[in-house]
């Protein structure tokens, strides 16, 4: 699916320059179910938006689907992340004025999906989380794991073939996060879907296929 | 497709912020509202100004006796018959209306009051569209009566003394007592037609030549051929004066009187135009700062779109769409409240009001263009904006 092959990130603040990422490498293949454990701080939200193509790594190669991601427009990019990539973040980052459904269908609007064709896909993913009943509930109408799962929904609506989820069940109780888990080893089961979880809880990440452990800007354990 | 999204989210927005974009609608109206007001009345004021001439007929002219001023009228003048016989020898020419003004002291029942007087031909109510309220005008029957008109003023002066219906009453002008045989109405003032209608008295031209203070004859109305011929005419008449008494002679037609009053109308109206351009300037700023609050406020949904795969221009398009529907909104209002102010103020002044098509679509397309000018730089911004920066703030 992807490689990544010694990627660095530094942020400069001021004079001081603080590299983030040391040197990471990395190869998850088609279909895979791999948690990314690690401390808090370690860089994990920093190499998942390096893979998500929301920012670029200050050097490092990242091949992507068999193609170097080195100098793509910022429309390609934008491409890419529409059409091969569904996110999952923390804070389920739904468009509060919208209803699930319309949250859910967001990444075809901007691929030119006819209205009707998004609605017929949309309620498809959502009930496939089980939230067909709340589709015109707006997301502060919601319980925080209903959140997570429209944002699921979302990520999985444009048919990606990778999905990234950070943290997704960090602000959800054991119970509902558990059933967020769920969802994804389902998804990775039965569609075949890439995914990428990034989760403090060992828990969880025993319930992956494969997990890797971040430590002070490198993977440690494979 | 994605556009007709977009105008309902900027709906949606914008409905979310009310109070927001209700201050920059009422900017927008305000800039809107005065530019169309601003312009409207432009518009009524030079159709005001013009009208009298449009009522007259534009193929008249006022020929005067050039190298005159009022100080020394009685060493020049021209001859009443040579005038008369004007349309007879000159051929741009159809009829004339000579008049001359005199001045002296109106008196009735002991009442005085100076006025001034014209003496005119039956040709002249004709020319200047003198309208009746009450009796007849002069007629040319009328050679050296003591007969008068009233012009509308020296009417109502009457009324105060008490006499409402004034036809058939004795005046004295001067040292004359004259009868009154008709009322004129009120005629809109202007640079053509002698103030005299409305201010004094109307009598028979030669009776006034024949007064003791001998007014010099110095101007004559004439109507032309037609259009177009007032250069001949002029040159027509130059030679004719020249030939019967060696004076000369300068020409006014009111078509050229109207096609320098439309030039200085139009610089009117600019001039109003950009003043009202000026609160518009104010009102698209404030739709500019409302948008730049509203980019910084939605970085974090700017970030969740960009990170679905929405591109520069999707995100510019957004906030573009919702400044043009803020400023347009506020453009059909501002529209209706110009249009309002319009008609009160020509209330007021007794203007006739008509709604300026110019204006309104002047108002409609820069309203929108004023979304788009001033939407620009914060849309741009927003589009700008790096994904994941954005995303951090959601
Ligand atoms: N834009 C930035 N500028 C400067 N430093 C940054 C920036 N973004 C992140 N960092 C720093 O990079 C480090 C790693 O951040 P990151 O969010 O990747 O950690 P994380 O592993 O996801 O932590 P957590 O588990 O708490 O989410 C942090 O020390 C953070 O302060
Ligand atoms: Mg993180």
């Amino acid at each position: 699916m992807f490689k990544l092959k010694d990627i660095h990130k530094a942020y400069t603040l001021g004079p001081m320059e603080v590299e983030i990422l040391k040197g990471v490498d990395m190869d998850v293949k088609k279909g895979e179910l791999l948690a990314i454990l690690g401390s808090s701080g370690c860089g994990k939200s920093t190499l998942m938006n390096i893979i998500g193509f929301l920012d670029q790594p200050t050097s490092g190669r990242y091949v992507f689907d068999g193609k170097p991601a080195e100098g793509l427009t910022d429309n390609e990019l934008s491409g890419i992340r529409n059409r091969k990539i569904g996110f999952v973040f923390q804070q389920f980052h739904l468009l509060p004025k919208l209803t699930a459904l319309e949250n859910v269908c967001l990444p075809l609007l901007y691929r030119g999906v006819p209205a009707g064709e998004r609605a017929e896909r949309g309620r498809e993913v959502l009930s496939k989380v089980d939230m067909i009943d709340r589709e015109h509930h707006r997301p502060g109408e919601l319980s925080g794991g209903q959140q997570q799962r429209v944002a699921i929904a979302r990520a999985l609506c444009g048919s990606p073939s990778l999905i990234l989820a950070d943290e997704p069940t960090g602000a959800l109780d054991t119970a509902t996060g558990n059933e967020i888990m769920d969802i994804f080893l389902s998804l990775n089961d039965n569609e075949g879907v890439t995914i990428v979880v990034i989760t403090h809880d060992p828990g969880l990440a025993i319930r992956c296929k494969r997990s890797v452990r971040m430590q002070d800007g490198k993977v440690v354990g494979q | 497709m994605i556009l007709g999204e977009n105008v309902r989210e900027s709906i949606r927005s914008l409905w979310g912020a009310k109070q927001r974009s209700l201050l920059a609608l009422i900017g927008i109206v305000i800039g809107i509202g005065s530019v169309i007001a601003m312009v409207t009345v432009g518009q009524i004021v030079e159709n005001e100004a013009i009208r009298q001439f449009k009522e007259m007929g534009t193929d008249i002219c006022i020929v005067r006796l050039s190298g005159i001023t009022s100080g020394q009228k009685q060493n020049k003048s021209l001859n009443l018959d040579d005038i008369m016989a004007v349309p007879e020898h000159c051929s741009t020419i159809r009829v004339v209306a000579p008049y001359v003004s005199t001045y002296s002291t109106l008196t009735f029942a002991g009442v005085r009051k100076s006025c001034p007087a014209l003496g005119v031909t039956e040709e002249f109510r004709n020319m200047f569209k003198v309208p009746l309220v009450a009796g007849r005008f002069i007629s040319d029957l009328d050679r050296h009566a003591n007969f008068c008109v009233l012009g509308s003023s020296k009417a109502e002066w009457l009324a105060e003394q008490g006499v409402n219906e004034p036809v058939g009453e004795k005046i004295v002008f001067g040292e004359r007592m004259y009868t009154v045989i008709g009322v004129a109405r009120a005629v809109p003032s202007g640079t053509f037609s002698p103030y005299e209608i409305n201010e004094g008295i109307m009598l028979p031209i030669s009776t006034v030549l024949r007064s003791p203070e001998r007014p010099a004859l110095s101007v004559f109305g004439a109507r032309m051929i037609g259009h177009g011929v007032s250069v001949h005419a002029s040159e027509q008449l130059q030679n004719y004066f020249n030939y019967t008494s060696k004076q000369k002679t300068r020409i006014t037609s009111a078509e050229e009187l109207v096609a320098q009053m439309d030039r200085q109308m139009r610089m009117f109206t600019l001039l109003l135009g950009a003043i009202g351009s000026i609160s518009l300037i104010v009102g698209g700023v404030g739709v500019m700062n409302v948008m730049l609050v509203s980019v910084s406020e939605r970085r974090g949904e700017i970030g969740i779109r960009r990170a679905v795969g929405a591109e520069q221009n999707d995100i510019q398009l957004q906030f573009l769409v919702e400044s043009v529907i803020l400023s347009f909104v506020g453009g059909i209002i501002g529209l209706g409240v110009g249009i309002g102010a319009t008609a009160i103020i020509c209330h007021f002044s007794g203007w006739e009001f008509f709604v300026s098509k110019i204006a309104a679509i002047l108002g409609v397309g820069v309203s929108a263009a004023v979304g788009v000018f001033f939407g620009y730089y914060p849309a741009r911004q927003a589009a700008r904006m790096s994904p994941i920066d954005a995303l951090r703030s959601a």
